[in-house]
């Protein structure tokens, strides 16, 4: 593991709070779902590092993809052409690989993008659905658009872009016509992910979900990231981010 | 080596930098970034007799120049630390300081008891816990239980003992005084300080505990302070911790009186921190032709 000072190649607004940065750079064997502490100042404020999905890497350039929420992504979108950045990773598991001849579902709600477009764009094909509030939170509308081999269907919940409803209630639609040999790829708000979750399992279909949690570390040391599971308390940023959605206690925070 | 501390005379670190408690886990995943044997000391993750659960998240709140921690003491317990990571700390040429606490006398007489086995450097107890009998205070927090407390302790092990001191409290030196008279040979000062953070949005505490421990360089200036007090009120050495992130806040830490020091925060943010440490004590100590560390701790100057 390492700690890597880089410099940034660009930094683009693609929505509305929402940014593209790509960095220059190698990480050997990453997988989509995993992601780097990336850390926003060298001083002490903001003090901890970010968690932020691996979007792509490749041609020694490592793209990131951030949405502002607080203080640090802040910051980071200020960030330009030139400027250094210093990051921990690859980090946490990654999605598992799908059997040869699963069929293939990606469900990403808002800010939950990054982790599941990057796997849709590994795999190259399946369907993908996209859920935001409106079309302003819609990001890299061509690249989801034109993604090769795979079919993505937008929604908003104010019907701006594609159809009027939530992610999940075009899940509970399709997934009727679904094969019972696919898989599901999920991130986004946690409750989207426990319906997820939930049509999922009434289908028997395996559903992986890419969980969030306020992280010190990053790396396992701290105990700070952990989730309720079947098999005891889990750190996200180790175990996960990814878990078999059916060995996550749902119910409890 | 010039840069060698004694922390008791059967207890030679090879370096004053020593990783805090709770924030190195047990070794394994901070190897990932460095060679354990370059440390003074490891200090594992707090441990009590049976496997412990931890707080509901969130754990983790930031805060300026720190943070907020509430993990709740979650660890794999003494028997599963015993055999399935001592093992692995043991390789490297470090020594390996278990922190441990329990929430009765028994379970510290019982803790002290496991741990005292080969492979294990020292103990450093963890007193920030609830006092059952008295009331749910802590038994750092009152001179006469934690005086019962470290004594029981100390008929028990002959290991080096540690007594980390909390750092709220009235007056520090009256604690200190009660752990080292009940035969501690070395003091932490100090653990987190209890604190919280609100959401003003939201009208809720940010912690699913609702309260935590502040640490990071915010408390820095508060913990050198009390590090000066305790060590001119007791003959022992002690260990700093809280806030120390660079070599030039280790070298504060030693002038006001400390033998060494944990880094714990800044580890989380820079894993490689005790590298970049190390090496700026050994080019102070060139700067100034030290031949030895004891001839920083202590030495604080008052014209
Ligand atoms: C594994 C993982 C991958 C992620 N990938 C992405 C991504 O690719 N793109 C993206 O836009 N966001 C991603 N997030 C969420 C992102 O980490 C937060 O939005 C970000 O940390 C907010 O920081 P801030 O300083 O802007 O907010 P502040 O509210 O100022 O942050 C304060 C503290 O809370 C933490 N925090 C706040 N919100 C979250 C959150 N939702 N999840 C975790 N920690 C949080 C911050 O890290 C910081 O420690 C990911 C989170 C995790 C756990
Ligand atoms: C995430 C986290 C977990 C901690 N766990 C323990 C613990 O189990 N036992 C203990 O005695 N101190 C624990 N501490 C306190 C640290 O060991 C240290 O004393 C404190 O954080 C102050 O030092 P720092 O500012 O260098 O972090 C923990 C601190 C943090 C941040
Ligand atoms: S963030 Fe520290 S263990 Fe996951």
């Amino acid at each position: 593991m390492k700690d890597i000072t880089t410099r940034i190649i660009k930094n683009d607004k693609v929505a509305e709070k929402t940014y593209l940065m790509t960095l220059e750079g190698d990480l050997t064997e990453t997988k989509p779902g995993q992601f780097l502490m990336v850390q926003v100042q060298r001083s002490h404020e903001p003090f901890l590092r970010r968690p932020l999905a691996i979007l792509s890497c490749r041609d020694r350039m490592i793209e990131i993809f951030f949405t502002v929420r607080g203080e640090g992504t802040a910051l980071l979108a200020e960030k330009r052409t030139g400027e250094l950045v210093s990051f921990i990773g690859p980090l946490g598991n990654g999605f598992s690989d799908p059997a040869p001849g699963e069929h293939l579902l990606y469900i990403a709600g808002g800010a939950g993008l990054p982790p599941v477009l990057s796997m849709a764009e590994h795999l190259g094909r399946g369907m993908f659905i996209f859920g935001a509030k409106t079309e302003a939170e819609i990001p890299l509308h061509n690249r989801l658009q034109n993604l090769e081999g795979i079919q993505t269907l937008f929604c908003t919940e104010d019907g701006s872009l594609g159809t009027k409803a939530l992610a999940t209630e075009i899940l509970s639609r399709v997934i009727k016509s679904l094969p019972t040999s696919t898989r599901i790829y999920a991130c986004g708000p946690r409750e989207m992910l426990r319906q997820t979750w939930n049509i999922a399992a009434h289908a028997e279909i395996p559903c992986e979900v890419s969980l969030e949690e306020r992280m010190a570390c990053g790396f396992g040391v701290c105990s700070g990231c952990v989730v309720e599971t079947q098999q005891g308390n889990l750190r996200v940023c180790r175990e996960g981010p990814v878990f078999d959605a059916q060995d996550i206690l749902w119910g409890s925070r | 080596m010039k840069t060698a501390v004694r922390i008791r005379e059967d207890l030679e670190l090879k370096n004053p930098i020593i990783t805090a408690s709770g924030t190195a886990a047990y070794g394994e995943e901070l190897s990932e970034f460095l060679d354990l044997s370059v440390l003074g000391g490891f200090v594992t993750k707090g441990l009590s007799i049976r496997p412990k659960r931890g707080n509901p998240t969130p754990r983790i709140a930031e805060t300026p120049c720190g943070m907020i921690n509430s993990i709740g003491l979650e660890n794999v317990g003494i028997p599963v630390f015993l055999k399935e990571k001592l093992p692995y700390l043991n390789q490297f040429s470090t020594p390996v300081v278990v922190n441990f606490f329990g929430e009765t006398e028994d379970d510290y007489v019982i803790a002290a008891e496991m741990l005292s086995i080969e492979g294990i450097a020292a103990l450093e107890m963890n007193v920030s816990c609830p006092n059952i009998k008295r009331g749910g205070i802590e038994f750092g927090k009152d001179p006469e239980s934690l005086h019962t407390l470290v004594k029981k302790v100390r008929e028990v092990t002959k290991k080096p003992l540690i007594v980390k001191l909390p750092p709220l409290v009235t007056d520090i030196v009256v604690i200190a005084r009660a752990a080292v008279s009940a035969g501690a040979d070395v003091l932490t000062c100090c653990n987190t300080f209890p604190a919280m953070v609100i959401d003003e949005n939201l009208r809720r505490p940010l912690l699913g505990n609702v309260t935590g421990g502040l640490s990071g360089p915010a408390i820095k200036p508060v913990v050198l302070k009390l590090v000066r007090d305790v060590s001119q009120s007791v003959h022992v050495p002690i260990i700093a911790s809280g806030g120390a992130s660079t070599y030039r806040d280790v070298i504060q830490f030693l002038l006001a009186g400390a033998t060494a020091v944990e880094i714990g925060s800044e580890s989380l943010r820079n894993p490689l921190c005790f590298l970049e440490i190390i090496k700026g004590i050994e080019e102070y100590m060139e700067r100034f032709r030290m031949h030895s560390v004891s001839e920083i701790t202590g030495t604080l100057e008052i014209v």
